[in-house]
């Protein structure tokens, strides 16, 4: 029996696979973090996006409080804005951008702003001062105001009323009032009437620590006043002025002069750590779709009713992008965009001790390709799966638990199952049928079919391969044992005289022709260069037809079966995730060993795009959509008219392929197999095979727990039920059996388990 | 450590060593995982020392701490 040494240390301090730049430039790739076109275009930073969908559900108030964010006076900058954020929206591509300033100004008027001021509040000890009025005075003391500095505004003007109505002519008597009574709410000493001249700035800003100025003012203290346009200083006398004309201009610069006064006020270089500011470009992908009516709602005079901004602020569809979710099960399941959780995979592997939590998903991965094709920038979430799956492997971290079952499966299939031979009367074969474990398995008649159609109709000879492609090491990450079956089936094929592969698996025959100097064909290339085999038809009704992941970006192959599907009579249903873009039957990458949750959500995925019985030409996915209870058929099952019938458990998968090589071996040699494959004086209940299937117990690991009990009698008794249980550790897993023996001798299992753990009766402590 | 009792053992006095023909008794145990060890008190023969798993033992504790040692 094969043997796969466990994990041991639980402590390794390597990380090797994976380096943190290649992981980096992979997440970069996804742009679902990226900002929607109209957050990024405004200057201000505001979340355009969530302004509209409050405003979309009529929670204007919610909607207000957003836009109060960036903006101190709301109605002055929905006035004066010049909605960068318009001519960047997607929906301009296909009509009428939103009109996000005419609903700002709604959401202003009608809304409801957070209360400003708490009995708690804590002031800054940074005293500030603003000399002069104007837009940029005014939106700088909100900005202030609200950043807590304890703010002093000195201004020529005699009331709040004359130093907000400085630059503010376009408002009208409403706005104007609402404004005041915002400007009146807010927490500001005034000092009215000032002569603002050099001197009296000279006699008041030593009280100040902060000292700024709006851009007529700081030119009338210091005729020589540079703006830096970037900081909102002179430099020269450490005064954030202003500089620019319009609202748009006097709230940007209020913002950086903000950002500005925090860096002087901690006594660091404004330069520095400023974060991103301004408008930006996004990488970000959106399905336009979704898009609803293309013209926007007309601006009456006095602007939107409320209904007229909810109406408009509905039309946003709310950019984002979520190509890979929709498609992929995986992705869905654990609710992370692929960026986060490349980050957290990756940090996984940095853990030297304590809890691993991405282990289970990176082993969930179907490693199908499809969220590549899917992802308008190609992310590729199984190249980081993948790469992770061989880190832990090469860092002694990955357990045997998630992949052993099908690692022995492919020994199995490489060894005990394994057939190679040359079609009688030749010597040399121009061919070599390689069906792949999964059809030995599970349809081995169609097999055996497909092989006899083959030797008859083809010249220069067929020999035969029953085996693994290598492909599940390569899926578990396990390099060294992937290049070994890889080097095993190269040798193989070396002694028959390196025929032409017909593969029967589209996975085997992408991982057979990565190989140099093997040439490989599908048998549908070859069946449909030959033509279909009399009698093959497919019964006269619609069929769902599900590409193989296998045969992803392999359009040859994909046309190749739709051809042969005509010919058989069949009415395909295409649908969206049909070719490229068709999702894993949870079989792929090992997700139906690793994780059954995962893999049972990956087929029904699948299942979710036609009410239709599937054709298939990947038997792992027949199998899948099988045990859901979904009709489906594999391809070659319709050209041979065989039947697979009901998937058949883990362990009738391992009989199949053994009594499938025993019959070609008499089929072609005239051997009597050694030995007839049965369960020998051994009855198993139904409810123990299913429970056999649930738990990954084979048959012939309870035949050898058994056997080990006749030869040494050990077993407990359970008085209860009246059963004996035995166990027996086979590799690394101790499997308990318990079962009745009639006087005969015949036993009768009743129930199975198994666990990884050791266990020895301690001495002492 | 101290021993921890995941399972009550054997408190009908049900379980006997069929080679042996005595019952089993609580007796000290211990299972090894990845290099860890637990001690455990499980039912054992006081003869053969034959330690018992039950059923609801693997797939309860024993498979949840093995989980959580893989993960570790």
């Amino acid at each position: 029996m094969s043997y796969i040494p466990e994990r041991g240390s639980t402590h390794v301090y390597k990380v090797n696979k994976i380096s943190k730049e290649e992981i980096h430039s992979m997440a970069e790739q996804c742009v679902y973090e990226q900002p929607p076109f109209c957050n990024a275009a405004c200057p201000l930073k505001l979340d355009t996006k969530s302004m509209l969908k409050a405003a979309a559900t009529g929670d204007f108030n919610k909607a207000l409080q957003l836009y109060e964010r960036i903006a101190p006076f709301p109605l002055i900058l929905a006035a004066g804005c010049d909605a960068p954020c318009e001519t960047k929206c997607r929906l301009k591509e296909v009509g009428d951008s939103i009109s996000v300033r005419e609903i700002e100004r709604a959401v202003s008027r009608f809304g409801v702003g957070k209360k400003s001021g708490s009995v708690f509040k804590m002031y800054k000890k940074t005293p500030a001062a603003i000399f002069g009025s104007g837009l940029f005075s005014l939106m700088l003391a909100g900005e202030l105001e609200k950043k807590a500095y304890p703010l002093t505004v000195f201004c020529e003007e005699g009331s709040p009323e004359e130093f907000l109505s400085s630059e503010t002519e376009f408002l009208t008597e409403e706005e104007f009032e609402s404004e005041l009574m915002r400007l009146n709410q807010k927490d500001i000493k005034f000092e009215f009437n000032c002569d603002l001249t050099h001197t009296f700035f000279e006699e008041k800003r030593g009280e100040f620590t902060i000292v700024c100025a709006s851009e007529k003012c700081a030119k009338a203290f210091f005729p020589d006043a540079v703006c830096d346009e970037s900081l909102m200083i002179y430099e020269k006398e450490q005064l954030v002025m202003g500089c620019g004309s319009g609202v748009m201009a006097a709230a940007f610069g209020a913002k950086k002069a903000a950002v500005t006064a925090d860096r002087l006020a901690q006594k660091l270089d404004p330069r520095n750590t400023r974060g991103d500011e301004g408008p930006a470009e996004s990488k970000l992908y959106t399905d336009l779709s979704a898009a609803g009516s293309k013209e926007k709602i007309a601006v009456p005079p006095e602007g939107y009713t409320k209904e007229q901004a909810m109406e408009e602020a509905k039309r946003c569809i709310q950019c984002h992008c979520d190509e890979c979710f929709k498609a992929c099960a995986y992705i869905q399941h654990y609710q992370k965009n692929p960026a986060l959780m490349t980050r957290e995979i990756y940090n996984n592997t940095q853990i030297i001790m304590g809890d691993h939590q991405m282990n289970k998903p990176m082993n969930a991965c179907a490693l199908c390709g499809q969220c590549k094709v899917v992802c308008p920038n190609g992310f590729d979430m199984s190249r980081v799966c993948q790469a992770a799956r061989r880190n832990m492997v090469s860092t002694d971290k990955m357990p045997n638990s998630p992949h052993e079952f099908a690692l022995l499966d492919m020994l199995f299939s490489n060894e005990d199952a394994f057939l190679s031979c040359s079609q009688p009367g030749h010597e040399r074969c121009r061919y070599v049928f390689f069906p792949g474990c999964q059809s030995d398995a599970i349809a081995p008649e169609t097999v055996r079919a497909a092989y006899t159609d083959l030797c008859t109709r083809l010249d220069g000879g067929v020999a035969l391969m029953l085996g693994c492609c290598g492909a599940i090491a390569d899926w578990a990450g396990r390099t060294e044992m992937y290049e070994e079956q890889k080097a095993f089936i190269r040798s193989e094929l070396s002694k028959l005289g390196d025929p032409v592969v017909i593969a029967g698996c589209p996975t085997c025959a992408k991982e057979l022709r990565e190989q140099d100097g093997i040439e490989v064909l599908g048998i549908w290339d070859i069946l449909n260069e030959i033509g279909l085999p009399e009698g093959g038809k497919a019964p006269d009704r619609l069929f769902a037809l599900h590409d193989s992941c296998g045969a992803r970006g392999d359009a040859q192959t994909q046309n190749a079966i739709r051809t042969i599907a005509g010919k058989l009579g069949c009415t395909l249903i295409d649908t969206e995730y049909s070719s490229d873009r068709s999702p894993c039957c949870g079989y792929g990458g090992l997700t139906a060993y690793a994780n059954r949750e995962v893999a049972k959500e990956m087929t029904e995925k699948c299942l979710e795009r036609s009410d239709a019985p599937y054709i298939t030409y990947c038997m792992a996915c027949r199998d899948r959509f099988a045990r859901e209870g979904r009709e489906s058929r594999h391809i070659l099952e319709l050209i041979y008219g065989t039947d697979a019938g009901s998937p058949p458990d883990i362990s009738e998968k391992r009989y199949n392929r053994l009594r499938l090589k025993n019959d070609l071996l008499h089929d072609l040699r005239g051997e009597e197999p050694e030995e007839e494959i049965t369960d020998g004086p051994i009855e198993f209940t139904d409810e123990c095979l299913k429970m056999m299937d649930d738990r990954m117990i084979l048959k012939s690991d309870v035949i050898q727990v058994i056997r080990s009990y006749k030869e040494t009698g050990e077993a407990i008794e359970d008085g209860e039920s009246g059963l004996l249980v035995c166990r027996e550790r086979l590799g690394n897993v101790t499997f308990w059996v318990k079962f009745s023996e009639d006087e005969c001798g015949k036993v009768t299992v009743h129930r199975a388990w198994s666990h990884r753990m050791t266990i020895q009766r301690r001495i002492g402590g | 450590m101290a021993d921890k009792n995941y399972y009550s053992i054997d408190p009908m006095g049900r379980l006997k060593c069929h080679k042996c023909g005595i019952p089993l008794i609580k007796g000290k145990a211990k299972f090894m995982y990845l290099d860890n060890g637990f001690p455990v008190e499980l039912p054992v023969c006081p003869e053969c020392g034959f330690v018992y798993v039950p059923e609801e033992l693997a797939l309860g504790k024993v498979l949840s701490v093995e989980k959580a040692l893989e993960d570790k």
